[in-house]
């Protein structure tokens, strides 16, 4: 077992990868009565395309494919459902898809080792059939038909539409009710059967334990699963440049809602600096410190702090700024404005510094809880990233490259604008 | 972790929380006062004008950039509504100096910026100030008409208005757009003098410093702060005898959401653990009789769940379905609440759903502001409960307990949102 010290947080990682190729992560955190476990699978709606690592076919399959498996795999062949059986325990457990990964995972404070043994049986144990995957349909539709009430939801996903020409980060997590109808229990099989394996999976474990006692869990519950070689997932070339500059829709809402995105180059190293970067950079330019968001302010033009995301993976990145606004084409404009301003005149050392200590903070928060840091250790391990690299890069960002990277990646002709506007 | 609760002045309280399990402190002050059609914009406007700037940091400007410097730390309001009562929330958290890359006292700069904020406002010439006012009462109007941006808390919201229209609990928290043009500069003062003299004060601190209770009593605006008879409402006024009302609105939705809202009304029992129980085997839970029929069954839903508030013993039905499908979500959730009636729930049932609501209870220990907010109900309670009996009070529900809240609850109103 590895095991990777950090003395900023105080906290510690162990690290083991199992025969089977499954990845643990243990983070063991004293003086906590909550437990957590999550098992996450490199499996999201982008990978919709790819060649079966056994029998070596080339693969397309519906969209919503992922997002239907994490429905589908509680459902247990002797008539029981995990979600209930864990429920029952007293754990809250759940699921959830993303672009590119799908998590299980449950919070406990009593009956941790039945709940984590229930883990690694119900995510190890598919058991699909025809009645059972035509009843999920209905359900489905109903969580596409909520989302599409949902203004936030769609200027999002307009704005990655506008973004991206074919990269599958375009297509909605859950897919829809045409798409979602296509989906049969063979589709199923052959995905978890690709994706399901061990060695595409990470599983992280946050609580106050000892590292060995969960990996003799592990190793004692966990059926035996052959190691799957790499999978060979297929993906349109896409273009650098934007397919849309503008979309706008119009729903039942009060007040215009939009995001603006900006796309970036995919790329694979220093990942962590530049994440570190792009959110400092983000958050100068339009956090509530910031003289922009100042302005806009006092103007009426914004009226709260806007959500400011960089987000990125193997095929796509790009940064994303959500809010309200009475005008966002106006607000648009003025970002547009304050970035040619500031890569005229250079970041401000003392402002630079504010909002790389309010990062700092931010990432010594989002140690609170084991529920998060297990997700997050997790998620940045599909990246290929330890969590503490983050705590470790902090100190290295000078302003120098921040005023490189403004330059490089704030880049007008890569911008759009998405709206969902009042009727 | 030890909790002590002190009062450092009539009608003040001071809860400490101690505790090593988190990297942040977090401080919190409510103001508590009962909730007045007539004055629940003003009260508004007053959390959101006191972000504006303090006496010391005078503008947004000055507090957001001094909480940059704070390594982050932020700076949240909330208004609650909590039966009767209007609540103005003022959250400070800050990383624990254990955390620091220097050593700062960053604690104390905490508590002094938030009582900065809460405590001293900017006020010159007996008035606030009128620029920052004009752009706060945009503000809130644009918070008070966003009201239906989303469907399933407007349909939640509306259901509750049609139970309470008329009474305090039917007030909209937020306020209204037409009571804006009358207030300004002078009377939105007057209106913070009031409730700041008069209302009740809790203070909470969670975090490992030693030395919490001496800054904080020693702090200048606690010091400056008046004795008081602290005025809130403990029992509240029961919901309209609306026997069944149904009420519809339209909307261009795609989904439509259907909100019951239920009585649980027993004169001679307290039923507020049963109830608990009784809500958790209906809709609580994944394992629920909803759940289970009219998702798992029937798929007519993704989110269908029943949430009860304690505080004015009523039980929430929501679910989101398809517009035709109305009548068949509604027969399947009636047909439920008479199997409660009839005793169709087993006994493993009932032991799940009191597992499930104990969790949440030892839950309550493992986040700051949970804790936080555990305590502050206690205070709002007549009845003070630890954990402890907490636990045991949900563990000691009978079958027949739960029976008698089958059999006290009542619809009231059943609400739709369609198109």
């Amino acid at each position: 077992m590895r095991i990777i010290e950090n003395n900023i947080i105080k906290e510690k990682l162990y690290l083991e990868e199992l025969e089977n190729g499954l990845k643990v992560m243990i983070i063991p955190k004293k003086g906590t009565n909550k437990k957590m476990a999550i098992i996450g699978t490199k499996f999201g709606s982008i990978d919709n395309h790819f060649i079966n690592p056994k029998t070596k076919e080339e693969v397309i399959i519906p969209d919503g494919v992922a997002h239907f498996l994490e429905h589908k795999m509680f459902e247990q062949s002797d008539g029981t459902n995990s979600l209930d059986t864990l429920t029952a325990m007293g754990v809250e457990a759940n699921a959830y898809t993303t672009n590119d990964h799908t998590a299980y995972y449950f919070e406990a404070v009593d009956n941790f080792e039945p709940a984590f043994k229930e883990l690694l049986n119900y995510v190890f144990n598919p058991y699909y059939t025809d009645q059972n995957v035509e009843k999920e349909k209905g359900i489905i539709d109903q969580e596409i038909g909520m989302y599409d009430d949902d203004a936030i939801s769609k200027v999002f996903y307009n704005a990655l539409e506008c973004m991206y020409e074919k990269c599958p980060v375009r297509i909605d997590v859950a897919g829809t009710v045409e798409s979602v109808d296509k989906i049969n229990k063979d589709i199923l099989y052959n995905c978890y059967n690709t994706f399901y394996n061990p060695s595409n999976m990470i599983l992280s474990v946050c609580g106050d334990f000892e590292p060995d006692y969960i990996i003799n869990l592990i190793k004692t519950n966990m059926k035996k699963i052959e190691k799957l070689d790499k999978i060979e997932r297929i993906y349109p070339e896409e273009p650098e440049k934007i397919y849309n500059a503008y979309k706008e829709e119009k729903m039942d809402v009060s007040i215009p809602t939009f995001v603006i995105g900006i796309k970036d180059k995919v790329e694979k190293e220093n990942i962590i600096k530049k994440e570190l970067i792009l959110n400092i950079l983000l958050n100068y330019i339009l956090d509530e410190n910031s003289k922009l968001y100042k302005e806009l302010y006092d103007e009426g033009l914004l009226i709260s702090e806007p959500d400011l995301e960089y987000e990125y993976s193997d095929i796509y990145s790009h940064m994303m700024i959500f809010s309200y606004s009475k005008d966002p084409k106006k607000v648009f404009e003025k970002v547009k404005e304050e970035i040619r301003l500031l890569k005229d005149n250079g970041l401000e050392e003392k402002v630079f510094n504010r909002v790389k200590n309010k990062i700092y903070g931010r990432l010594i928060t989002s140690y609170n809880s084991p529920a998060q840091v297990g997700r997050i250790f997790m998620r940045d391990y599909m990246n290929n990233i330890i969590s503490f690299d983050y705590l470790n890069e902090w100190n290295n960002i000078n302003i120098e490259d921040a005023n490189k990277e403004l330059k490089d990646r704030f880049i007008e002709d890569k911008m759009i604008l998405s709206i969902v506007n009042p009727k | 972790m030890s909790y002590i609760s002190k009062t450092i002045k009539k009608g003040i309280t001071l809860h400490t929380i101690k505790t090593e399990k988190y990297k942040t402190n977090l401080i919190a002050v409510f103001l508590t006062f009962p909730i007045i059609k007539e004055e629940a914009t003003k009260n508004t406007l007053i959390a959101l004008m006191l972000k504006r700037g303090s006496k010391l940091y005078k503008t947004r400007e000055d507090i957001t950039n001094k909480l940059a410097e704070m390594y982050g730390a932020s700076l949240d309001s909330g208004i609650e509504k909590s039966g009767d009562n209007h609540i103005l929330k003022f959250y400070l958290e800050s990383i624990n100096e254990d955390y620091l890359p220097k050593k700062e006292e960053l604690f104390k700069e905490s508590i002094n910026l938030l009582f900065d904020v809460v405590f001293n406002p900017n006020i010159e010439d007996n008035k606030f100030n009128e620029e920052f006012l004009k752009q706060e009462k945009y503000s809130l109007e644009q918070i008070i008409n966003s009201k239906i941006d989303n469907k399933t808390m407007y349909a939640l919201n509306r259901c509750i208005e049609t139970m309470y229209e008329g009474k305090p609990y039917g007030i909209y928290k937020y306020g209204y757009v037409e009571d804006l043009k009358n207030i300004d500069a002078y009377n939105l003062y007057e209106q913070y003098k009031k409730i700041i003299s008069t209302c009740k004060i809790d203070i909470f601190v969670s975090g490992k410093n030693d030395d919490i209770e001496s800054i904080i009593t020693e702090n200048k605006e606690i010091k400056k702060l008046n004795e008081r008879e602290p005025y809130f409402i403990k029992n509240g006024e029961p919901s309209n005898k609306n026997a069944e009302r149904y009420v519809e609105e339209k909307m261009d939705v795609k989904q439509g959401k259907i909100v019951l809202g239920i009585d649980v009304i027993n004169n001679e029992k307290d039923l507020r653990y049963s109830a608990q129980v009784y809500n958790a085997i209906l809709g609580g839970t994944a394992n629920s009789k909803l759940f289970q029929n009219v998702r798992e069954k029937a798929s007519l839903a993704y989110t269908i769940s029943s949430s009860y508030m304690k505080l004015k013993s009523n039980i929430f039905i929501r679910a989101g379905i398809e517009i035709d499908n109305y009548e068949k979500a509604l027969n399947i959730i009636k047909e439920q609440m008479e199997e409660m009636k009839q005793s169709n729930f087993s006994d493993k049932d009932i032991e799940n759903a009191k597992r499930a609501i104990i969790t949440n209870i030892k839950n309550i220990k493992e986040e700051q502001d949970i804790e936080i907010s555990y305590y502050y109900g206690q205070e709002l309670s007549d009845i003070k409960t630890s954990i402890e009996e907490y636990i045991q009070n949900i563990e000691n529900v009978t079958r027949q307990d739960i029976l008698d809240v089958a059999n006290s609850v009542s619809i009231n109103t059943i609400y739709f949102l369609r198109n």
